[in-house]
This record gives C-alpha cells, structure tokens and sequence, in this order.
C-alpha cells in the first residue's frame, strides 16, 4: 500500500490510523473554531467589521498551516526526534538568540521576527521543541530518575531558554518553561523531596526576576492584588477586564454586542485578554463551556500520557498537559483578577499564528505518540 | 515487546498512578477555582461589575444653547450666531508615518484653503490628549467643509465641524462691527485662568464668554443654560451614541437694545465729521431719551471692529488696538472721565438756587477777574470774557456762561453743599449702566482734599469747581444723564441699554422698566429756572447759531470748554469742548424726549467742535434742508 495514493478509508483501515484520537481531534477544532468566532467579534467594532474578517482569514491560514503540521507529525514516529534532541535544543536556543539580536519591537519586547511578512515568535514554538528537548534527557535517564541529578540536568537545560526569553523580556514565556519543567519532572517520576526542593528555590528566586522586571511589567504584575490601587494607569487593564468579564452576566452581551470589547475598553482584547471578550458576550454559560472544552483536551493528552509505550512519549505528553494546564489557568486568571498580569496567550483562542501552529504541532505529536503506542487488541 | 523500529522501546516502569492522580487533582482544582471565580465576577457580583463598567463609559456631555441674538430698538439684527466651519485634527487617528501625515495635511491643507504651515504650526502647538480634536483653522468656508467631508476616507483624522460664530452686523445688515461694537461687544474664548472659576457655572474648556458690551455685562442672560446629555464613549474618549437627555438646553435670550442703529449711524458720521473736521482724534456722542434713560445711540470714537474679535482677531491686529494711543477698545463714554468746563454750571446754578444762595431775580455783579477771597490781592480768576458782563442774574449768567458769577455761587455754597448737588445729580458714581467698565468720575469734597494730602479745599479750587473744573471729572454719560434728570423734570434716570427681551424675529415680548435713582431734591420752580437758563443758551446766550436749526421744538443746552494739558507751538492750549441739548416743546418744558452730548478731545481750533457736531446731528435727524456748520480754524493768540 502505498501512502501517498491511499484513500482516506484505507488510511483509517490501517492499523495507524485506527488508533488515531479523534475525540482530541474533535476537541481541537472546536475550539480552534471557538478561538475563530471570539476573534472575529473581538475586532468588530473596526469599521465595518472588515479588519476583524481580515483577522479571521489570517486565523484561517494559520490554522490549515496548523492542521497540516498537526496531520505530519501525527504521521511521523515520534521516536525520530528522540535522536535528534541534541540539534533541536541548539535550534531553540538559536532561535532565541536570533529574537534577541533582530527582533521587532512588540509592547516593547523584542519577541518576534518578521519571516515572510508574517512576524514570527519564535518563543511560541520553543515552548514545543522544549517539551520534546526535556521529553529526551528525561527518557534518557528513566533509570536515575529519582536522583538530584535528574533534576539539576533537567534544570541546567531549561536555564537557558528560560534566560533567553526573560531577557527579551517576555516573562510570561518564561514562566511557561518553569511551569513545563516542573509538570515534567513530577510526572515522569523525579524525586518528590528534590522536586519540593526545587520548587522552594522557585518561589525564593521569583522575588529577584520581580525586581528585575521592566517597571511597567511590575506594576501591572500587582495590579491583581488590589486593581483599585491604580485604575486610570497600570492596571486599567485589570479594572476595565473585570468589569468586562462582569457585565457578561449569566447569558453574555451577545456576540459582536459586548460594549466593553466593542468601545475599545479592552485594550488587547484579541490577544492576552479574549478571555474577557468571550465572558462579556457570551456570558458565564459560554465561559464554561470554554473551561468545559479545554478541560476535556487536557485529559485527552493525559490519556495518550497515561496509555503510551515509553516514556519519551509520555513525557511530551505530561510536557503538553503542563502547558495547556498552566497557560489557560494564569490567562483566564489574569483577566478575572485572580492571576498576576503577564502576557500568557491562551491556548488556541488567542489571536496569533505562531501560538496556533505550535500548539496544532505540539497537538500533531501528541497524536503521533497516541498512534504510535497503540496496540491492537483484535 | 518486539524492538520493531530500532529504536530504544525498553518496556517503561509504568509511571506513577499516584503522580497521575495528584496531576488529575491538581487540574481539577485549578479549573474549579477559575469556574468558581467565574460564578463570583459574573452571577454573583455581576450587576455590580455592569454598573460599574456603564459608569466608565458614560459621559455627561454637555448639549451648548445657542446665545441669545441681540436687536437694536427697531429690531434690526446687530449680533447673530452664524454657521462657521471649523477645520479639525485628531491628533490620535493622523496616519503615523511620517510621509504619510504629511500626504493628508497637505490634502486638509489644500481643501480647506488654510496653509499647511499654519496646520502644523497649531498641531504642534496644541497641548492635550491626542484623541482630543484640535482646531487647525477657522473659518474654512462652506463649499471647502464640504469637500473635505466627502473626502473623509481618505483625510484620516480631518474632520470639520459648523459652529455656530457671532456675526456683528450695522444698520444695513452687513457684516460691520465697527458702528456699534463698545455697546454689543464681542464674545472670546474663555481662558485657561478663567476656567477654573467659570467651570462651576458650566463653561466649558472651548467656551466663549462676552468680552466688553452687552456681550459681557448680559452674559447670564444671552448665554443661557446648557443641558446635557448621557453618552456612551469608547475607550479614546470618543462620544459613541446619546444614551439619554438629561436636560434640555433654554436658549439665551435674545435681547433688544434701547438704541436705534440709525440714530447711532447719524451719531456716529456727524462726530466723525466734526473730528476729521477739526483735527481730533477722540470724542463721544451720546443720544438719550431723558423721559425713561434709554440709551438711542452711544458712539465713542475711534472704534474698533468687534466681528474681527468673533473670527479670531490676529496678534498683530489686537496689538494695534492696544497700542493705539487714542485707546479704541476703550469706551470713552462711560469708561473715562474729563472735566465738564461750564456744563457743570448747571450743577452749581440749581445748588445756588435751591440753597437760598440766589434769588431768579438777584442780580450779582460779574468781572474780568474774580479776587479768590482770603486769597492775598491781585489772586483773581479770569472769566472767559476778561470785560466781564456787568450785573447779571443767574438765568442770564448761565446763557453767557459768566464764570466769575458762578465763582461766587460755588464760593457761597462751600464744599459740602456743591459736593453735595453734584452726587444728588449723579457725579461720582456710576450710573449703573448695564455696560462694563463704567468709571465713577470724581467731585469735590473735603476727602478729596485730604486725599491729596491737605487739611481742606482751597477756596480758589472750590471756585474752580464751581464751572467744572479742578476737582469735577465726569464721564460723557453723567454729565447727559444729570441734564436729561433737568430735563425731564427732576427724576434721575438710571440710563438704559437694554429695552427688552425678544423673540427670534426681533419682536420684543418682554419690556424692561425704566428705573428711577432718584428724584431730584430740588424744586420744580429751581428746575425750571436751569431749563429757562439752557434755553437762553441757545436764543440769546452762548450758541445762539443753534438755534437757527428748524427743529421741532425748544432746543435748549449748554456748552463747555476746558482747557488742561501742554500749549502748542502757538502757545495756545488745547481744550476739551462739550455741547449738551435736549429737545423740550418749548421753553421750560419737561417733555424733551431727545437729548445728546458730544465731548470732543484735545481740540485746537476756535469755536465749540462739538456745539458743531451737535448741529449737523439735528441736521442730519432731522433731514434739515439747513446747513449751519461753521469752519474750523487753527486758534492761535
């Protein structure tokens, strides 16, 4: 049989493809349909609703652009990269070096480069190629996995990228790579005392990196202590994010209909603070089924973790889980003043192509880890 | 397990069931609490967070009343609101790049007629927020409006906005501030110092407020009451859509003026004559109707033009208004004050006569100079005729304008009781005029003195006083007033410049009452005798030519001159001149219902400039077909 002429039905006959996850699928593509609709109505209120269409194509380029990673590396045996671990943290921190040197200016972070037209953030997919990275060393040392080694390694190799885009200073990505190395080493078994050991020294360097952040980041880092300490300044955000999310009441304002989003109020109401756009208009019902939705893909990535053949697979899968777990709790978090601000996009909903392509890659591995561990039971 | 793809497939320990369920733990938590958190902000405290985003994103804005026009006493329109198109930039929505900006400046620029230079100069200028519009140009011109409204899409951040503009028009209608602009005045914007009082009583920061005339002193009346309305706003401060009329604005109200803008224009041309005539620069007329204080015309020269100041007068402009030596914003019917020379010995006729000072019939003897007493010999004061007149009584003396005899008169009556009468008629206070800028004018007393550092009035200028000079400074509009209380038979009018409250047409609907400040405390008999006196003048006394004029009516009045600054190079000195008339059916009548002063400034020719300018005033309203007007000559000794 050969794979470039077969037939969809012969695919899905075939013993890979009968162990694909279409469940994740499902729950993929309604939220990447979600994440559409949000951002369609989130830049409707520009004249006519035209630049909001025009969002809306590019969603839809990316998207495809995803799918079709999602699809390859679905296709591909996962195992390949184990081999190539090596080269691919060189690439990452290459890639962040590369932002460091040349990239543009966003919010006054250097944290994209321009490939083609279309700006790149390159932080987005090292989030994926480091899961794969730590994935490795990790598999790698299954046997020591308990030991203070394991942990110093895994840490050393975090370090750096984690420097990288502090520096860029993209704070949030970096507590993305902290969050991912923690969710990592507790799942694939690292030394429950070293871990705490480790999360101690976390919470006692975090004060440091604070005072080293840019003013502006700091005070809008705060802003979810008391939003009313500054509420024409650093955390207008914060004020006008809550009363957005609040007026949305059971029901929501109706899409396209949310005045907060509408008028303006939400000043990145299509990227870091959509959530607010989809709690305005659609509602606390509508939340929910967000939550519902993105709960549902976390444990769809659980269970390809829980069911895979080894532990390179399950590590990328505990890696991806940590993610998704992380990024949607401090986002949704952030816009509903429970969560210090920090710019945390959330996952597939969040106006931007480097995040969807690189979660839809991530997803696409996931899936390969799924088909490749899948035994057949007849 | 077979090692089916080479790669390292070891059989994996299993990982932990626990961390997977402490994971699962761990998750689950975490999307409980973003649900609770969820719940609180949206079903539980959601009301609340709705209210308080609509407070955030409402404004009051306020909806402007149009103000109130203003008529003359025919109801010609002398001050309207006319649409002015305003050309705007918001800083905010100009395209960012450099080039770009440029492109739609130059295009603004070239639509609206105004220079690309003066657009960036204002742009550059302006201080604020950058979604605030700033105006770049003033009135850009319907046809230019509206091209740049249609051109829209491509002027981002252009916009054009018709405002309502004061227009001043004269007598014809035309757009002419210059007949009447110390009377309407004019409105400007309100300054940045001002505001923080003003912006109590609602004013805004682009507000205009009446600068001088009625414009200023009936502010509360033609500005009216703003309303306002609830606007939602979009986060730039944009006002979105009215959400809800709080309240209605009440249009100011239109006023109409006591004065005709015709008589005005006769007032206005007869004393530009007289001044061309004579070589002088300053001088008032002002025209009254003695029965009820109405002001008919009130011309103070040179003038300016108030509709200048309602488009935006230029630096340059206003700086020669203010540089001018001749002071042309100034009113110099109420805001300055001269010495009246003989006028005033209405003022010390009617004391002598009321006081018991005089008899009508008492004869007093006149000189060529009057020996001050107690002063040492030799210390006299010269009469205008250094022969003096012989004998004269007082209704005599003051058609000759004898001025040794009210010399004695003013000696006779001491400070207090002169000092007195000139405050019973009205001197040393305003009038109350509802103009700005009114000056109380001084007279004689024993303060005055002190004031100057001495114990007491010196009699010789107690005697001075008593013919308007030395301690006597009136302005144009006392002295008229305080003749036209003689004249009507002893009510001292509070002189009027606004008659009434108007419709939009013009048509008055509300009368304001003419207002007495008091009645005279002389007799009837003693009034008489002054309007007697004033009558003389002109058939047998002092201006005798005047009263060749076929005017219907006892033309009866005074003159005055006084002599004050440096001579000239002839030695002589120049004199401000008075004449002041009115119009009684016939001698020592009480029903003069016109009366007029002229005071011309600084005159260095022979004759009574203004006693000329008063008779071509007649000439003129009445449309006699009589031309007594004398030349002037250059008076040299």
């Amino acid at each position: 049989m050969s794979t470039t002429t077969a037939t969809f039905v012969e695919v899905a006959k075939s013993r890979r493809w009968r162990a694909f996850d279409w469940q994740l699928l499902l729950y993929l593509l309604l939220l990447v349909g979600f994440g559409l609709v949000m951002g369609y109505s989130a830049n409707y209120q520009a004249i006519g609703g035209e630049s909001g269409l025009s969002q809306t194509v590019k969603t839809l380029i990316w998207t495809s652009i995803g799918l079709t990673l999602f699809f390859v590396a679905a296709n591909f045996d996962y195992h390949w990269l184990q081999t190539f671990a090596t080269p691919i943290y060189l690439v990452v921190l290459a890639l962040l070096v590369a932002t460091g040197l040349v990239g543009t200016n966003l919010f006054g972070a250097q944290m994209s480069i321009s490939v083609a037209g279309i700006d790149f953030q390159f932080s987005e997919i090292s989030k994926v190629l480091m899961i794969v990275v730590l994935a490795a060393f990790l598999a790698s040392r299954r046997e020591r996995i308990g030991r203070l080694s394991t942990i110093v390694g895994a840490g050393l190799l975090m370090a750096l990228p984690t420097y990288l885009v502090y520096r860029q200073p993209d704070f949030g990505t970096a507590m993305v790579f902290v969050a991912i190395l923690l969710g990592m080493l507790f799942m694939s078994g690292a030394g429950i005392g070293w871990l705490a050991l480790l999360g101690g020294v976390t919470v006692a360097v975090a004060p440091v990196a604070v005072a080293a952040l840019q003013e502006y980041q700091r005070q809008r880092l705060f802003c979810f202590l008391d939003p009313s300490a500054d509420p024409q300044g650093a955390c207008y955000q914060v004020v006008q994010a809550l009363n957005a999310v609040g007026s949305g009441g059971l029901l929501g304002q109706g899409l396209t209909a949310g005045r907060q989003n509408q008028l303006g109020f939400l000043p990145v109401q299509s990227t870091d603070f959509i959530f607010t756009v989809v709690a305005e208009e659609l509602g606390f019902i509508g939340g929910m089924i967000l939550l519902t939705l993105f709960a549902l893909l976390i444990w769809r990535v659980v269970s390809v973790g829980w069911g895979a053949r080894d532990a390179f697979g399950a590590n990328i899968a505990a890696g991806l889980a940590s993610l998704l777990l992380f990024q949607i709790t401090v986002n949704i978090g952030m816009v509903t003043g429970i969560m210090p601000v920090t710019g945390i996009p959330l996952p597939f909903i969040t106006y931007g192509g480097s995040s969807m392509i690189s979660l839809l890659f991530g997803m696409g591995l996931l899936q390969s880890v799924r088909v490749h561990s899948w035994k057949p039971t007849f | 397990m077979n090692r089916v793809t080479g790669f390292d497939s070891a059989p994996v320990p299993r990982p932990s069931r626990a961390r997977f369920v402490a994971a699962a733990v761990i998750a689950t938590l975490l999307f409980g609490v973003l649900a609770g958190r969820l719940f609180q902000l949206q079903v539980v405290d959601g009301a609340r967070y709705a209210a308080q985003a609509v407070a955030a994103r409402t404004v009051e804005m306020p909806i402007r009343a149009p103000r109130g026009l203003i008529f003359d006493r025919e109801g010609r329109p002398l001050a309207v609101n006319t649409p002015s198109w305003t050309l705007y930039a918001r800083p905010a929505d100009l395209p960012s790049a450099d080039g770009d900006r440029r492109a739609v400046l130059a295009r603004a620029s070239l639509l609206s007629g105004i220079g690309l230079a003066t657009i960036k100069e204002r742009l550059e200028a302006f201080r604020g927020s950058p979604f605030e519009l700033v105006p770049v140009g003033t009135e850009i011109g319907r046809d230019a409006a509206l091209l740049i409204a249609e051109d829209a899409d491509e002027l981002p951040g252009i916009s054009v906005g018709a405002e309502p503009r004061r227009s001043y028009l004269d007598d014809t209608g035309e757009r002419q501030g210059e007949l009447l602009a110390h009377l309407v005045g004019y409105t400007g914007p309100v300054s940045r110092g001002e505001l923080e009082e003003l912006s109590a009583a609602g004013y805004l920061r682009d507000d205009v407020i009446g600068r001088g005339g009625i414009e200023a002193s009936f502010e509360t009346e033609l500005r009216g009451t703003y309303g306002s309305e609830l606007m939602e706003r979009d986060a730039n401060g944009r006002p979105v859509k009215v959400l809800e009329r709080l309240s209605n604005p009440i249009p100011g109200k239109n006023l109409m003026l006591t004065v005709d803008s015709r008589i005005q224009r006769i007032a206005t041309e007869t004393l530009k004559w007289g001044l061309e005539a004579a070589g002088v620069a300053q001088g008032v007329t002002i025209v009254m109707n003695p029965q009820t204080g109405e002001i008919l015309a009130m011309v103070s020269l040179p003038t300016y033009d108030n509709d200048k100041f309602a488009a935006g007068i230029s630096a340059a402009e206003y700086a020669a208004y203010l540089n001018d030596p001749t002071k042309p914003l100034r009113n110099h019917a109420i805001s300055d004050i001269y010495p009246p020379g003989s006028t005033f010995k209405l003022v010390t006729g009617l004391a002598a006569l009321d006081e018991g000072v005089t008899t009508v019939a008492q004869h007093w003897p006149t000189y060529g100079c009057y020996q001050i007493p107690d002063a040492p010999a030799g210390q006299c004061l010269f009469d205008w005729n250094h022969r003096g007149f012989g004998p004269l009584s007082i209704v005599d003396a003051y058609a000759k304008s004898s001025d040794t005899f009210f010399y004695q008169m003013a000696v006779a009556l001491g400070v207090e009781r002169l000092g007195g009468w000139a405050e019973e008629l009205g001197f040393g206070a305003r009038s109350g005029v509802r103009l700005p800028t009114e000056a109380a004018g001084t007279v004689i007393s024993k303060a005055w003195a002190q004031a100057q550092g001495r114990p007491d009035v010196f009699t010789g200028e107690l005697a001075m006083a008593g013919i308007g000079q030395n301690a006597i400074a009136v302005t144009p509009l006392q002295l008229l007033n305080a003749y036209a209380a003689v004249a009507n038979g002893g009510h001292l009018m509070r002189p009027m410049i606004v008659r009434g409250e108007t419709d939009a047409d013009g048509n008055l609907v509300r009368e304001y009452n003419p207002e007495v400040i008091r009645d005279l405390a002389a007799s009837d008999a003693d009034l008489r005798t002054m309007r007697i006196g004033a009558r003389e003048v002109v058939t047998t006394g002092h201006a005798t030519n005047i009263g060749q004029l076929r005017v219907p009516g006892a033309l009866s009045g005074k003159t005055g001159t006084a002599e004050f600054g440096t001579p000239t190079s002839q030695g002589v000195l120049p004199f401000h001149s008075w004449f002041v008339a009115y119009l009684p059916s016939q001698a020592g009548a009480t029903d003069a219902d016109l009366a007029i002063v002229t005071f011309t400034y600084s005159a260095v020719v022979r004759g009574n400039v203004s006693l000329e300018v008063i008779k071509y005033f007649f000439q003129e309203y009445f449309d006699l077909d009589q031309d007594l007007r004398r030349e002037f000559q250059v008076n040299a000794n």
